[in-house]
């Protein structure tokens, strides 16, 4: 598959799940591109596939037809799947992810929390480590644990791992969905610089405000892209 | 930040559990090695003070020969006993370089909550004991045993009854009569410290056994010839037990060895249950850690990731409990062989237990094997947990 130099290419991507013995259609068909600096909006209420659709191009789900690049990776398409472990290891090299919960490692300080993914690469870079965290703001909560920071914080921290490997894209699951008006603002703000630096972000959110601040806004419905 | 340092810190969210579970680890270990210390211990502590005593064949009365035994050897009476005429007999044989008659009593102090022993002795044993030195520095003679009233002290036996001085008399009540201390021993580190030495002709006075005898201390002139002295004994005084040291020291030996296997049956049946607390503590640390399991297969960790990080769980939990139950073994050592010292045969009186580092390895080994073992079925668990569900999960 051609990429065009995306970071993430989808072409008729489509996800089907067997639950309670019927099938569900989370995805069906849908289109996806993603260049490099390019902040992508995934708008739509809950049960509408943002979580799927983040979770096969984040390639911790698998899709079960269409064609799928992510960095330079076929993930799936003309019959091939890519092996569990390709998956593993386009998530440690390329990919970040943030989700609405934060999901930090309660024992350890925010800079060992950002250290984590680098222990998958067999590298401890505690400088970068810190330089994140400085660079999202919290130079002064550096050895602080997530009891000790606040929802904001804690999903700067979040956001610092995600970054920890330099990833060519981050997917983000609602970050904002547990904050409140203004640290919402201030990380989708944070979100922005870092689109603007270069960073493909896929942005899941049923927040239609926060989605018009979006490059690209897609509208997600029952697991469709509604055309604008 | 390592793999390693994650599996410490994880252990730290359940902080009473892991704790509990360290404890288990480390109680199973501290038995282990205090068994296997004090094992090397005893055996060689027990040769060494066979092997001090200079004695390589012990007559005594027909009965149990290491009861017997191990009443001369210790201290205490024995209710039967050998005439004393064959003590020369015992002497004149080919082979025999000291025969040594003793007469052993006890007098019981209740008041006092001790017990006297009294060996009656001659010339001969201070012979056998050829390392024994008084406190002055001089080697015990036979002239110390020339009074009838005359009383050599051991170490301990001298301090229990406070004396210092030679020619100091001591008045016994129980078998009314007044002894003058001829000499103090030195401490030999043996219980012979314990006893107070008499003429062998007094004590068959004062305890109404003329011409009997205990026991008969034999040294031979080559310690190979104890097979066949011990063979021409058994013929010629078919009244008596015949026992050599050395058979003495390995059924000694061979009854530690006994009590032993079934120890360590325990003690593995222990282990094994420490390991099951391991594998119980792991398990329910996976199940509770589905989501962050998620999170960290999120982040890049393959499946091996998560397995080696909950197996090296396992293996810090079994190490950290191990280095404590070796810390908590060697510090309680002694307060742990004086109470086995108690219950075991013939204990030595010097140090049973020390720190053996071949045993401190063997503990090591096998509780970090008990973690490994321990730690697969949670790894496994972890490693097959499906990300999209895990990151579902509440």
């Amino acid at each position: 598959m051609n990429t065009n130099g995306h970071v993430v290419q989808a072409t008729n991507l489509s996800k089907t799940y067997s639950t309670g013995g019927r099938e569900v259609e989370a995805l069906r068909g849908i289109d996806l591109t993603i260049a490099p600096g390019e902040f992508t909006v995934l708008l739509g209420p809950s049960g509408a596939g943002k979580t799927t659709a983040l979770n096969v191009v984040g390639g911790l789900d698998r899709p079960t037809g269409g064609e799928l690049t992510v960095a330079g990776e076929v993930i799936a398409g003309n019959g091939h799947r890519a092996r569990e472990g390709q998956l593993d290891a386009l998530r440690r090299k390329h990919i970040g992810f943030v989700f609405a919960q934060f999901h930090l490692l309660p024992t350890l300080t925010a800079v060992e929390n950002v250290l984590v993914p680098m222990i998958w690469e067999d590298a401890s870079d505690r400088g970068r480590a810190e330089g994140l965290l400085r660079r999202v703001g919290l130079d002064h909560r550096l050895t602080h644990r997530p009891d000790e920071l606040s929802g904001g914080e804690m999903q700067r921290v979040a956001l610092a791992r995600a970054l920890v490997n330099r990833p060519a894209l981050l997917l983000a699951d609602e970050p904002t969905a547990n904050l409140d008006t203004h640290t919402r603002d201030e990380i989708f703000e944070l979100l922005r610089e870092l689109s603007d630096e270069g960073l493909a972000i896929l942005f899941a959110t049923h927040d239609h405000e926060l989605a018009e601040r979006g490059d690209t806004v897609l509208r997600l419905s029952d697991g469709v892209i509604a055309d604008d | 930040m390592t793999l390693t340092r994650l599996a410490f810190k994880t252990l730290l969210q359940r902080p009473a559990r892991t704790l509990l579970t360290i404890v288990s680890v480390a109680a199973s270990v501290a038995v282990l090695f205090s068994l296997l210390s004090f094992n090397g211990g005893y055996q060689a502590g027990l040769k060494k003070q066979m092997q001090q005593m200079g004695v390589h064949l012990m007559v005594v009365p027909i009965g149990c020969p290491y009861e017997a035994a191990s009443l001369v050897l210790e201290g205490g009476e024995i209710a039967t006993y050998l005439s004393d005429d064959i003590v020369e007999k015992i002497a004149e044989m080919e082979g025999v370089a000291i025969a040594a008659p003793s007469l052993m009593h006890a007098i019981v102090r209740p008041e006092d909550g001790r017990t006297d022993i009294y060996l009656g002795i001659d010339g001969e044993h201070l012979a056998l004991k050829n390392w024994w030195r008084l406190n002055d520095g001089r080697k015990p003679g036979a002239a110390l045993l020339n009074n009838p009233n005359s009383l050599l002290m051991g170490w301990d036996a001298a301090l229990i009854e406070r004396r210092e001085e030679i020619g100091e008399k001591m008045w016994v009540p129980e078998i009314e009569t007044e002894f003058a201390v001829t000499g103090i021993l030195e401490p030999t580190g043996t219980q012979d410290d314990g006893f107070f030495y008499v003429p062998l002709n007094t004590a068959q006075k004062l305890f109404d056994l003329d011409g009997q005898i205990t026991a008969v201390q034999v040294r031979l002139t080559d310690p190979a010839l104890a097979a066949e002295v011990a063979d021409e004994l058994e013929v010629a005084f078919p009244g008596a037990e015949i026992i050599r040291m050395e058979e003495l020291l390995g059924s000694m030996t061979a009854l530690m060895d006994s009590a032993r296997a079934l120890i360590f049956a325990i003690v593995a049946v222990v282990i094994a249950i420490s390991g099951v607390g391991v594998l119980n503590t792991m398990l329910m640390s996976v199940f509770e850690r589905t989501r962050e399991i998620g999170v960290l297969r999120a982040t890049g960790a393959g499946r091996l990731h998560v397995f080696g990080l909950v197996w090296t769980e396992s293996l810090v939990l079994t190490g950290i409990g191990g280095a404590v139950g070796l810390g908590l073994a060697a510090v309680a050592a002694r307060g742990v062989e004086s109470i086995i010292k108690r219950f075991v045969p013939m204990a030595p009186v010097e140090a049973m237990t020390q720190f053996d580092p071949r045993a401190a390895l063997i503990c090591v080994l096998a509780i970090l094997g008990v973690g490994l073992v321990a730690g697969i079925y949670p790894s496994l668990r972890a490693a097959n947990i499906r990300t999209i569900e895990a990151l579902r999960s509440e």
